[in-house]
């Protein structure tokens, strides 16, 4: 009733109350963040200072578990890792996106099917059952080597050797382009058929098309793009987890962050350490954004 | 908790369906959460934790239908993973305050969760878990400083499973283990690989779980750990362990690292042994059973070879294949004591469990269970008599339970050479004494 009234009242006054019913429209998702994310978030804050075995009480240990990064080997190999991973999946799943968006644009028969289509995998991307699924593809007996063979070259185990574990992770990651794909194609349908049609009357090629237009007027979604998947490739958890089957390896070569924080937490009962952890990985995806952020300033073209 | 529950459950009682009642007794409380106390004639609901292969998931489900037949009002609802996830999960959900009533520990963790109090002293529990079947030195298995918090489930002991199925087929002998040595194994096993034409190699490569390195070092004269808990085995001792390994992947003897590595991440069914892949692999002799089901030939359990020094010939030892232990916040605790004692104590559930999870600690079940042993179960039997035990290794440290990833990881250093096996030695040992200091 009250939601209602609100409403009505709102209708006909200012922007102040325009923010307000926002407010309160947001409610329900704010008490969410506030129970399920900011008290755990605040706790962990709290454990990054303390030594914490999950059993027995905290213990307070001051800056003892950031110290103790300076010097953990495993910690920069999980760095190390995780780096390889963002920077080069990253960049290649946004110029797959961008490609395929562009190829759809041109108007094909059957866009609403492709567009599923291409979307599908990054539904499922994450999921279980695809790292599942990428096990028995890249295994030794897999559809890889299977086929592999058939053109008769020995293949190996690729989830299992540490010279390429980590591709086929970022392969995986590279492959679940769907979500900026729509994004991408969304951005492209606003840009106006008339700019092509003036440049091509200028004489300007495909090319030049693209870059004196199609990307400075896309260039807030492909910033737009840029943060969310570096945000979401350092957060990548459950590949690495099912792929390596919990350990991150062969040899800590799929070690990703998340996995080896994960692994200090619940494997090694060393969940202050782990909670210190969590914080370094946000204060570098904090920092990753920041300088995003200010880059954005040189080469993202705001259209109003 | 414990008055909250009552009302819950007192309110229930007023109206609600037997059926939701018995969903919802998980979240109420008992009557007290005394260990002592009596067996509840109310409905209760046990959740019970436990690894293992397709074998030992009937075999046990058998076992708790025969135990709720007894107890009517009290359901067990079986948890069942495979060994590498089921340590993930047993440390989530203990952190969460939501451990399952009835856990199935292993030699690794035991201290690990017994000294961080997450395990129920069943000295407690004695009213209704007894022990009196047990010998004392199989009992301090289960001991961490002096309180019982585990009971060891059977005996077990490190062993090479042979299949002899294929050694027939590509006629080769199968070789008299009261004398071979390491140089055999690998002599022979180079003759199966290459009379598969390496379709089949000759040695599964181990190196992923502690017994294998236990052995190593006893046979060195040598322990893993000494009797403070302080990583003792010399890293020459380490490296040559290693170099064996490397020398089997390098001559063909065992599989191509990768494959290696991938098996030694999967479960039991997949591994060389139990796809007939492989012709010696190295096992705890109580998982014959489980391999002979999935490969479906005829597998034979061997003395491990040894590397003809003195010291070798004290080197097995009985290792508890596996425990029972309570958790320490089970609201059920006297009803979960009642089940470990039905699993441990009665012929009922032994008859059905068998050897399963090692030939049971429990000597009056041992014999009671004796004659009505399978062809595999026996040769279990047979194997853990032949054996002449040494004195048992110190019980893994606290902290030192994640070794068997830490010797994973530098397994496939050496495997994939990226370290030599002496670089691999020295940062093993260094990294497991890091991990006992720190806990």
């Amino acid at each position: 009733m009250s939601a209602i009234g609100e409403l009505r009242r709102l209708k006909t006054t200012t922007r102040k109350k325009d923010n307000r019913a926002a407010f309160f429209f947001l409610l329900p998702w704010f008490a969410g963040l506030i129970v399920i994310t900011a008290g755990p978030v605040a706790a962990s804050f709290v454990l990054g200072f303390t030594d914490y075995n999950l059993i027995q009480p905290p213990e307070f240990s001051g800056l003892e578990n950031f110290q103790r990064m300076i010097s953990d080997e495993r910690l920069h190999q999980a760095l190390a890792v995780t780096f390889k991973y963002v920077f080069i999946s990253v960049p290649l799943q946004l110029v797959a996106a961008l490609g395929l968006a562009m190829l759809l644009d041109r108007g094909l028969r059957g866009l609403a099917f492709y567009r599923s289509a291409f979307y599908l995998p990054s539904l499922l991307g994450s999921s279980v059952a695809i790292a599942v699924l990428w096990r028995q593809i890249f295994g030794a007996d897999g559809l890889v080597n299977q086929a592999l063979s058939l053109v008769g070259i020995d293949g190996r185990s690729w989830i299992s050797d540490p010279s390429t574990a980590l591709s086929t992770l970022i392969v995986l990651n590279v492959w679940t382009f769907g979500a900026p794909m729509v994004i991408f194609l969304a951005g492209l349908r606003q840009i106006p058929a008339m700019y092509y049609e003036a440049a091509s009357v200028d004489g300007a090629g495909r090319w030049t098309q693209f870059r004196k237009i199609t990307v400075p007027l896309l260039s807030p979604i492909i910033f737009f793009n840029l943060v969310l998947q570096i945000i979401h490739a350092f957060q990548s958890f459950t590949q690495a987890f099912v792929v390596s089957g919990g350990t991150g390896g062969p040899s800590d070569s799929t070690l990703f962050y998340t996995l080896y924080l994960y692994q200090r937490g619940f494997h090694n009962f060393d969940m202050g350490y782990a909670s210190a952890l969590a914080w370094l990985l946000l204060i570098i995806i904090a920092g990753f954004t920041a300088i995003n952020f200010w880059a954005a300033k040189r080469w993202v073209f705001y259209d109003d | 908790m414990v008055r909250n529950g009552l009302t819950r459950r007192s309110l229930l009682s007023l109206g609600i369906g037997a059926g939701a009642a018995a969903t919802l007794a998980a979240c109420g409380g008992d009557d007290g959460g005394d260990a002592g106390g009596e067996i509840s004639k109310e409905a209760v609901k046990l959740r019970f934790t436990w690894w293992g292969s397709d074998a030992r998931h009937k075999r046990t489900q058998q076992a708790i239908d025969l135990f709720t037949k007894k107890y009517p009002n009290i359901t067990v609802s079986g948890e069942f993973k495979e060994w590498n996830g089921y340590w993930d999960s047993l440390a989530t959900t203990v952190a969460a305050n939501d451990a399952p009533d009835i856990i199935q520990m292993d030699e690794l963790y035991l201290a690990s969760y017994a000294e961080r109090g997450a395990l129920l002293d069943l000295g407690e529990a004695s009213k209704h878990l007894k022990t009196a079947d047990f010998d004392e030195v199989v009992l301090a298995t289960g001991k961490v400083d002096g309180k019982q918090y585990a009971i060891p489930t059977g005996l077990t002991t490190y062993a090479i499973v042979a299949n002899t199925d294929l050694l027939a087929q590509y006629k080769i002998p199968v070789p008299d283990d009261s004398t071979w040595t390491w140089d055999d194994l690998k002599r022979i096993g180079a003759e199966v690989s290459k009379a598969s034409g390496g379709k089949v190699t000759g040695v599964q490569s181990w190196g992923f779980d502690s017994g294998g390195v236990n052995i190593w070092a006893r046979q060195a004269g040598a322990s893993l750990y000494d009797d403070a808990g302080k990583v003792a085995i010399p890293p020459d001792v380490l490296a040559s362990f290693w170099q064996y390994l490397l020398d089997l992947a390098k001559n063909g003897i065992a599989p191509a690292p990768s494959v290696t590595v991938e098996r030694a991440g999967a479960p039991l069914d997949q591994s060389g042994t139990a796809t007939n892949t492989s012709a010696f692999g190295t096992w705890w002799s109580s998982q014959l059973p489980s391999l002979a089901t999935a490969s479906g030939q005829k597998l034979k359990l061997l003395k491990l070879p040894t590397n003809g020094q003195p010291a070798a010939a004290d080197s097995p030892y009985y290792k508890p294949s596996m425990f029972w232990s309570i958790s320490s916040r089970s609201k059920h605790p006297a009803e979960a004591a009642a089940f470990v004692d039905f699993l441990l104590n009665t012929t009922e559930a032994g008859d059905v469990l068998l050897t399963d999870r090692g030939i049971p600690s429990n000597t009056t079940v041992r014999s009671a269970i004796t004659p009505k042993l399978t062809e595999n179960d026996k040769a279990v039997a047979d194997y853990l008599q032949s054996v002449k035990p040494g004195p048992a290794p110190r019980v893994t440290p606290n902290g030192a339970s994640s070794i068997e990833t830490i010797l994973k990881r530098h397994s496939e250093e050496v495997l994939f050479e990226r370290q030599t096996p002496q670089q691999a030695a020295a940062g093993f040992i260094k990294e497991l004494q890091a991990e006992i200091d720190a806990a």
